[in-house]
């Protein structure tokens, strides 16, 4: 089962999501910024974006705040799903 | 480079929700004809309601120029698929087994430039075991059942498949793999294109030989001829140029060419 970060209103409402799926890219480890047709791959060793495409800038604060506070929580979530690759 | 899209519009027949779909509108049998003949181009055409079907159907007279498609939407077949695929190199209907992407998120996805790394159907192909999954330019790609590996949550379960977050999920059941993914590994293009939006990749030989063994689930003693100490070596980058059979062993394991480990 696919673990969902829960996102702070009012992006959640608004369609953004946060989400470790059940069959990623695995390396490197990561969290998926999900908006609409767009996507995101922040590291979780990086603790960074992974690529500069789509920007990284238009990803609201709130939900990377989300992400940075629960960052624990995320690795710990990756580590259970991909052991063969753990953060 | 994305097709051109055309969006067959019947007057009195308008849908709302496509009103924002960046398409070239058909909306008379003259229109159709005149686009059939004249378009020389790929196009994606969408048939939004059981009317749009109608007035395509009755305007097909002769074969279409260039790679043509056809996405039908909440419309139901009556006519023999086969009819269409005479006339369009893919037809996507809604049944017949087909999930389709619910419909707001279908027309974000149609509408999306890059619309061909999203997955807007999919089905379940029981006698093979493989899941096919439509891309949405509409072109088919077979991934086994095999690719989606259990998860300590459980396994996938294909009687409960679905398209989900305007086709960057696939879903079935509890479990849900990225389309990243999937492309990642079946479409060597996509590969290529990831790794250049790639911020900071370890571009080396060992660099992607580690990415392919850990996309393929496989450890360092998993390849018979080559210990685990030497694929250690390889990819920290201690062996600059592996030996030829080396790399052959390696690339057998993989399941790709030699040549294709450096894309990943």
């Amino acid at each position: 089962m696919a673990f969902a970060l829960e996102v702070p209103e009012p992006w959640a409402g608004r369609g953004w999501k946060v989400k470790i799926r059940d069959r990623e890219r695995v390396e490197p480890p990561h969290v998926t910024i999900l908006y609409k047709t767009l996507a995101w791959r922040f590291g979780l060793r990086s603790e960074g974006f992974l690529d500069k495409v789509p920007e990284p800038g238009n990803v609201p604060i709130a939900v990377l705040d989300e992400i940075r506070a629960n960052l624990p929580l995320l690795r710990t979530e990756w580590d259970r799903m991909y052991p063969e690759n753990p953060v | 480079m994305n097709e051109h899209l055309i969006l067959i519009a019947p007057r009195g027949h308008a849908d709302r929700a496509l009103s924002r779909v960046r398409a070239r509108r058909v909306r008379t049998k003259a229109d159709i004809k005149t686009t059939l003949e004249r378009f020389q181009g790929n196009a994606l055409w969408i048939a939004a309601n059981e009317a749009a079907l109608h007035l395509l159907l009755s305007s097909l007279t002769r074969q279409a120029q260039g790679d043509q498609r056809l996405l039908v939407l909440h419309a139901r077949r009556r006519e023999p698929s086969h009819y269409l695929h005479a006339f369009f190199r893919h037809v996507l209907f809604a049944d017949e087994g087909i999930y389709l992407l619910p419909f707001d998120e279908m027309i974000e996805a149609i509408d999306s430039p890059d619309r061909a790394d999203l997955f807007v159907g999919a089905s379940f192909a029981g006698e093979t075991d493989s899941v096919i999954l439509y891309r949405g330019d509409l072109e088919p790609l077979v991934v086994p059942l095999t690719w989606f590996r259990k998860r300590p949550d459980g396994p996938p379960d294909p009687s409960r498949l679905a398209v989900a977050d305007f086709g960057q999920t696939i879903r079935l059941g509890k479990y849900e793999a990225a389309a990243d993914a999937i492309l990642y590994d079946f479409d060597s293009d996509y590969r290529r294109r990831a790794k250049k939006r790639a911020i900071e990749t370890d571009r080396s030989f060992g660099g992607a030989l580690r990415r392919v063994r850990l996309q393929k689930g496989l450890r360092r003693g998993d390849f018979p001829g080559v210990t685990a100490k030497e694929i250690a070596r390889i990819e920290r980058g201690e062996v600059k140029r592996p030996h030829a059979h080396t790399v052959a062993a390696v690339a057998e394991r993989l399941g790709v060419s030699p040549e294709e480990i450096a894309d990943f």
